[in-house]
C-alpha cells in the first residue's frame, strides 16, 4: 500500500511522458494475505505485495491502453508509448467527448479499518485453529479461505480530476463437511471478520436435519434462496443485463425495456458504492464520484451502467462505473445492491408449504439465452426441503434451469435483513442481498 | 540471476526447512478487438512477479512482490519464512513431497513469425478483413474479431538443485457474429468463442486459421439460427464435434482427476471431485473406446512445456485408459497421497501465485471411425458443436452444456439445423454410452486460455485434444 505522495508520483509521472491530447490513469497498491485451509488444516498461505500502472491516452479521439508493474521513468516511457502506438492505430471513439473533468466532491465514506489493516497472518492461524478445534468437538472439519488486504487506489488524468483512497476487506468462506453432508457460510466487510461465527453458522446448516435425507422429483417449486445464491445470478447479470456492452450489443433485456414494468414490484436492484453498511468506496476509476445508482426500481428497468466512452456513445447519463479504463464491459456493477423487505428467514420457510431452501449455487452460467437472463447452475452445501413450514430433511444438490425475468417477476417475499457477498474478480466491493422467497423456480434433476 | 537465486535459497534459515523455491516471471500480453469495424481495444500489459515458496515443518509459505529487484526478492523470502511458521499454527496434516531430480535446462516454445514483430495495423486490418464480410445483413446486430499474443519469460530455482528457464509464446484468434431478429437471439463464432482458438507458436497460427475464409460462413449460420427450429427435447444420440467434446473432456474428465480436488483441497471454491483414490484402476469412467491422456509435450499446445513449477519433467500419461480410470494429474505434495511420484502438471499463473494442480492438455485419444461412417450410422441423432454455456456440480457429475449449432441426424445424413440445443447428464453415464470415436482426421488439439482454479482465482492456458465422438441415449432439454 502507498501513501498519496508516493501514488501521486506514479500517476504524474505517467501523465507527464504519455505525450497525448488526453490521458488518465490508475495506480494500485495492494498488500495481500489469504489463507487456504481443508481437512481442517492450513494447506496454502501466502502474502502478496504488488503494484500495477494503467494508462490511456487519447489521440485525436482514438484510445489505447497499456498497463506494467515496473514505475521507474523509462518503464513509463515504454509504457506510455505502447499506449499511444495502439491510439495511433485505433479509430476515433463515435461520440466520445473526452476523458472526465468535472472534477465534483467525493462522498464521504468510510473504505479503511486499521484494524483490518493490523492483521497479521499469525493471528488468522490462530483463529483458524480455534475453529478447527471447536469444529472436531461436532465431528466436523472445515475447508474455505480466509483473506485480509488492505490497498491503496488513486486515479488522475491530464484534466486535474486526482483521487485517492484507502480500502481494507476481510474476506472469509468456510465449509463444514461432516459425512457426506456439507454446510457453508461467507462474509466479507472492510473490517475484521468473526471467523468463528462463520464456523459455527456452517456447521449448523452441515448437521441440519442429519440423517433425514429425502428427494424430489424433477419439477417447479417455491424456493427460500440465502444471498451469496442471488449474488451469483447478479454476477451473471452484470454481465449479460447491466453492462454498456450487453445493451449496446442489444443481448441485454433492458433493451427497448428502460422505463417498462418488466418485473415484480417487489424487486430492486442498485450500483450502491455509497451505503455505509455494504462496502463504500468513493469513485470509480475514471475518477467519478460514486453515487447509487438504481438498475431495476420496483420492477422497472431503469439503467444500465456505463463507463465514459459508452455514457458518450449510448447518450445515457454517467453512471460512474468505469472499472477498467476502456474495453471490458464498458460499465460493471462492483456494488450490486438488492434492497430488502420486511420478512424474516423463519418467516419464509413458515409461509412454504412445499419448498427447497438453498444455500448457495454453483458454477452458474448465464449464457443460456440472454434476452430472458435464462441460467443454469446446482446447489450446493445445504440443500433442504421444506413441507407445511418446517425444514424437514436434507436434498441432494439439484440442477435448476430458470430465467431471471421470470423468477424476479415472481418474488414472494424478501427479509428485512441483508448479508453482504464477495466475488474473486472484485476488489472493491461486492453483492448485499437479503434471503428471497421465489415462487415456481425450476429444478430438472 | 542464478548466483541470486541459489545465494537467497541458500541463505534461508529456518528450523527444518525442507524445501525452498524462487520463480521470477515476466508475462507480456497484448489484444486486439475489432467491432463493428472499430477497434474497441487495443492493450498492452507487462506483469513481473517474483515468489518465494518454503515448506517448513509442515507449514507452507509463500511470498510474492511485483517489485522484482534482488532487494524486494529477499524481502519476499523473509515474509515467506513468517507466513510458513503462521501456517504451522493451523497445520495438522504431515506434508510429504516425492522425488525430484535437479535439473539445469533451458527451454522455449516455438514459433516461426514473432507476433511482436507484425505491426498494430496488420493486426487490425486482418481483424477488419474477417469480420466487415459479415456485416452485410441487418440482422447481424454485431460483428467482432480479437487477435492476442502471449509471452511468458519463467526462471526458476530450487533447493533440490534446479534451475531452469522457460518461454513460452502464444497466440489466439477468433471471430463473433450476433443475429438479433424480432427478439430472437444467436451468436455464431468461428473456430471458438471467448476469443477464439489459443496455440503456442507465432503469426503462422493466426494466418492458418483463415478468419476472412471462414466469415462468410460465420455470418450465413448466425442468420440461419434465427430461423431455425429449437432443439427438441428427450433422449437422442447425440454427435459431438471436436471444439465441444473438448469443453467436455475439460470440465467431466479434466477437473475431476485433479488430486488435489480429490483430497478435498480446492473444496471452498471450485469444489471437489467424485473420482475419489480408491477408484484408482478399478472404476469404468467410460466405455472401452474412451482413452484420455494427460500430455505436456504436446508441440505447439498451450498446456505444454517442459518442466511444471515444482520443477518436474512434462510427461504423457492415461488418465482413462480403455474406459478405466487409472490416473490423476498431481504434484510433489499431492501425488504421495496416493503412492505416487508426481507426474508433473503443478503450475501457477505467474510468479506471484502458489503453484497448484493445472491441466496440461488433457486429450481424448482419437478412435477408428471416420466422420463420415460415424453419422451414416446413426438412425436418429443430434449433431451438437461449439459451446455456448457450461454447467457441472461441484463433484464433476451433474452436467449441462448448450451449444451454438445442431443439426438433425435421420437416417445416417445431416438435416437441418437446429437452435439452442441443450444436452445434460452425469458423467460417468455419459462416457459409458460412448460408442464411436472419430479417428485421427476429425481430431483437433483447442487452447483454452481462461481456465480458472484457486484462491486468489488464478487464470491458466490449457488445451484439449478431441476427435468426433457419438454417445447413445442422452437427454436432451
Amino acid at each position: 500500500m502507498r501513501d498519496e505522495r508516493a501514488s501521486f508520483d506514479v500517476l504524474d509521472r505517467a501523465l507527464r511522458l504519455a505525450g497525448a491530447d488526453e490521458a488518465d490513469a490508475v495506480f494500485a497498491s495492494t498488500d495481500h494475505n489469504i489463507s487456504r485451509f481443508a481437512n481442517s488444516s492450513v494447506h496454502q498461505n501466502m502474502s502478496e505485495l504488488s503494484a500495477w500502472l494503467k494508462l490511456r491516452v487519447v489521440v485525436n479521439g482514438a484510445v489505447g491502453t497499456a498497463a506494467t508493474t515496473s514505475f521507474d521513468d523509462d518503464e513509463l516511457a515504454r509504457t506510455a508509448e505502447l499506449a499511444r502506438e495502439a491510439a495511433k492505430h485505433s479509430g476515433a471513439l463515435p461520440g466520445f467527448r473526452g476523458l472526465y473533468r468535472d472534477g465534483e466532491p467525493l462522498p464521504n465514506v468510510v473504505t479503511f479499518d486499521a484494524g483490518a489493516a493490523a492483521i497479521a497472518p499469525a493471528g488468522k492461524a490462530r483463529d483458524l485453529r480455534t475453529m478447527f478445534d471447536r469444529g472436531r468437538e461436532h465431528g466436523v472439519l472445515f475447508a474455505g479461505s480466509y483473506a485480509t488486504g488492505a490497498s491503496s487506489i488513486a486515479c488522475a488524468n491530464t484534466h486535474g480530476v486526482r483521487r485517492y483512497a484507502t480500502l481494507t476487506a476481510c474476506d472469509a468462506t468456510v465449509i463444514a463437511l461432516r459425512g457426506d453432508a456439507s454446510g457453508y457460510a461467507t462474509a466479507i466487510d472492510r473490517g475484521p471478520l468473526d471467523v468463528l461465527a462463520l464456523g459455527d453458522e456452517a456447521t449448523l446448516k452441515a448437521t441440519l436435519c442429519e440423517g433425514r435425507n429425502e428427494t424430489l422429483p424433477p419439477g417447479a417449486y417455491d424456493v427460500i434462496l440465502e444471498p451469496p445464491c442471488t449474488a451469483e445470478v447478479l454476477e451473471w447479470m452484470n454481465m449479460i443485463t447491466f453492462s454498456g456492452q450487453s445493451f449496446e450489443d442489444g443481448s441485454s433485456f433492458f433493451v427497448d425495456n428502460v422505463g417498462k414494468q418488466l418485473l415484480g414490484a417487489n424487486f430492486t436492484v442498485a450500483d450502491d458504492a455509497v451505503d455505509p453498511n455494504f462496502l463504500p468506496f468513493p469513485f470509480d476509476l475514471e475518477g467519478m464520484p460514486k453515487r447509487r445508482v438504481a438498475l431495476i426500481e420496483n420492477g422497472v428497468v431503469r439503467t444500465p451502467v456505463v463507463d465514459k466512452v459508452y455514457a458518450d456513445r449510448l447518450g445515457l447519463p454517467p453512471t460512474a462505473n468505469g472499472w477498467s479504463l476502456g474495453g471490458g464491459e464498458h460499465g460493471t456493477v462492483f456494488h450490486g445492491s438488492v434492497a430488502g423487505g420486511e420478512a424474516t428467514r423463519e418467516e419464509l420457510i413458515r409461509s412454504t408449504k412445499l419448498g427447497i431452501w438453498v444455500t448457495r449455487f454453483n458454477y452458474v452460467n448465464g449464457l443460456l439465452e440472454p434476452k430472458t437472463a435464462l441460467m443454469t447452475g446446482t446447489t450446493r452445501d445445504g440443500t433442504f426441503l421444506v413441507r407445511d413450514g418446517e425444514v424437514v430433511a436434507r436434498l441432494p444438490n439439484l440442477r435448476w434451469t430458470q430465467s431471471m425475468v421470470e423468477a424476479f417477476s415472481a418474488i414472494d417475499g424478501l427479509t428485512r435483513d441483508r448479508r453482504r457477498v464477495g466475488a474473486w474478480y472484485n476488489a472493491f466491493g461486492g453483492t448485499i442481498a437479503p434471503v428471497l422467497k421465489v415462487g415456481g423456480w425450476r429444478f430438472s434433476s | 540471476m542464478r548466483a541470486f537465486f541459489d545465494t537467497l535459497l541458500a541463505s534461508l534459515r529456518a528450523p527444518n526447512l525442507r524445501y525452498a523455491d524462487i520463480r521470477r516471471t515476466v508475462t507480456s500480453e497484448q489484444h486486439v478487438r475489432v467491432r463493428n469495424g472499430e477497434v474497441d481495444t487495443l492493450a498492452s500489459t507487462v506483469d513481473r512477479a517474483a515468489g518465494v515458496r518454503v515448506l517448513v515443518g509442515n507449514g507452507w509459505g509463500f511470498a510474492a512482490t511485483s517489485d522484482v529487484s534482488e532487494e524486494s526478492i529477499r524481502a519476499a523470502a523473509r515474509r515467506a519464512l513468517e507466513v510458513a511458521a503462521a501456517s504451522h499454527i493451523a497445520t495438522t496434516q504431515t506434508v510429504v513431497l516425492s522425488d525430484v531430480d535437479a535439473y539445469t535446462a533451458a527451454w522455449a516454445s516455438k514459433f516461426d513469425v514473432d507476433p511482436w514483430s507484425i505491426p498494430l495495423d496488420r493486426k487490425i486490418d486482418h481483424l477488419l478483413a474477417a469480420t466487415e464480410p459479415m456485416r452485410s445483413d441487418p440482422r447481424i446486430h454485431q460483428v467482432s474479431g480479437d487477435l492476442s499474443a502471449y509471452r511468458q519469460e519463467k526462471t526458476f530455482a530450487s533447493t533440490a538443485g534446479s534451475f531452469i528457464a522457460q518461454t513460452t509464446t502464444e497466440v489466439g484468434a477468433g471471430i463473433e457474429a450476433l443475429a438479433i431478429d424480432d427478439g430472437e437471439f444467436q451468436r455464431r463464432t468461428y473456430p471458438n468463442p471467448f476469443g477464439g482458438d489459443y496455440q503456442a507458436g507465432g503469426w503462422e497460427i493466426i494466418e492458418a486459421l483463415d478468419l476472412p475464409g471462414n466469415a462468410p460462413r460465420v455470418r450465413d449460420e448466425a442468420l440461419a439460427l434465427l430461423a431455425a427450429p429449437k432443439a427438441p427435447a428427450g433422449r437422442f444420440d447425440l454427435v459431438v464435434g471436436s471444439s465441444q467434446l473438448a469443453l467436455q473432456v475439460h470440465e467431466s474428465c479434466g477437473h475431476p482427476t485433479e488430486l488435489d480436488r480429490a483430497m478435498g483441497l480446492e473444496i471452498s471454491l471450485a469444489g471437489g471431485s467424485f473420482l475419489q483414490p480408491a477408484m484408482l484402476g478399478n472404476f469404468r469412467y467410460g466405455s472401452e473406446l474412451v482413452n484420455i491422456v494427460a500430455d505436456a509435450t504436446v508441440p505447439g499446445a498451450i498446456g505444454s512445456f517442459a518442466f511444471d513449477d515444482d520443477g518436474v519433467p512434462a510427461q504423457r500419461f492415461h488418465l482413462i485408459e480403455n474406459g478405466m480410470f487409472v490416473g490423476y494429474l498431481t504434484g510433489r505434495d499431492t501425488a504421495p497421497f496416493i503412492g505416487r511420484s508426481s507426474n508433473g502438471t503443478v503450475r501457477a499463473e505467474s510468479a506471484s501465485r502458489i503453484p497448484i494442480i493445472r491441466m496440461t492438455n488433457i486429450n481424448l485419444d482419437p478412435g477408428a471411425t471416420p466422420l463420415e461412417e460415424l453419422i451414416a450410422t446413426t438412425k436418429r441423432g443430434i449433431f451438437v458443436d461449439t459451446n455456448k454455456s457450461w454447467s457441472i456440480d461441484d463433484l464433476r457429475l451433474n452436467f449441462q452444456f448448450g451449444c451454438e449449432v445442431a443439426y438433425e441426424i435421420e437416417n445416417g445424413r445431416l438435416g437441418r439445423m437446429l437452435k439452442n440445443p441443450l444436452y445434460t447428464g452425469t458423467t460417468p453415464e455419459f462416457w459409458r454410452s460412448c460408442d464411436a470415436v472419430g479417428d485421427a482426421a476429425s481430431w483437433r488439439i483447442w487452447g483454452l486460455p481462461n481456465c480458472g482454479k484457486g484462491d486468489p482465482m488464478q487464470t491458466m492456458r490449457v488445451a484439449h485434444g478431441a476427435p468426433v465422438a457419438r454417445f447413445r441415449n442422452v437427454e436432451m432439454s
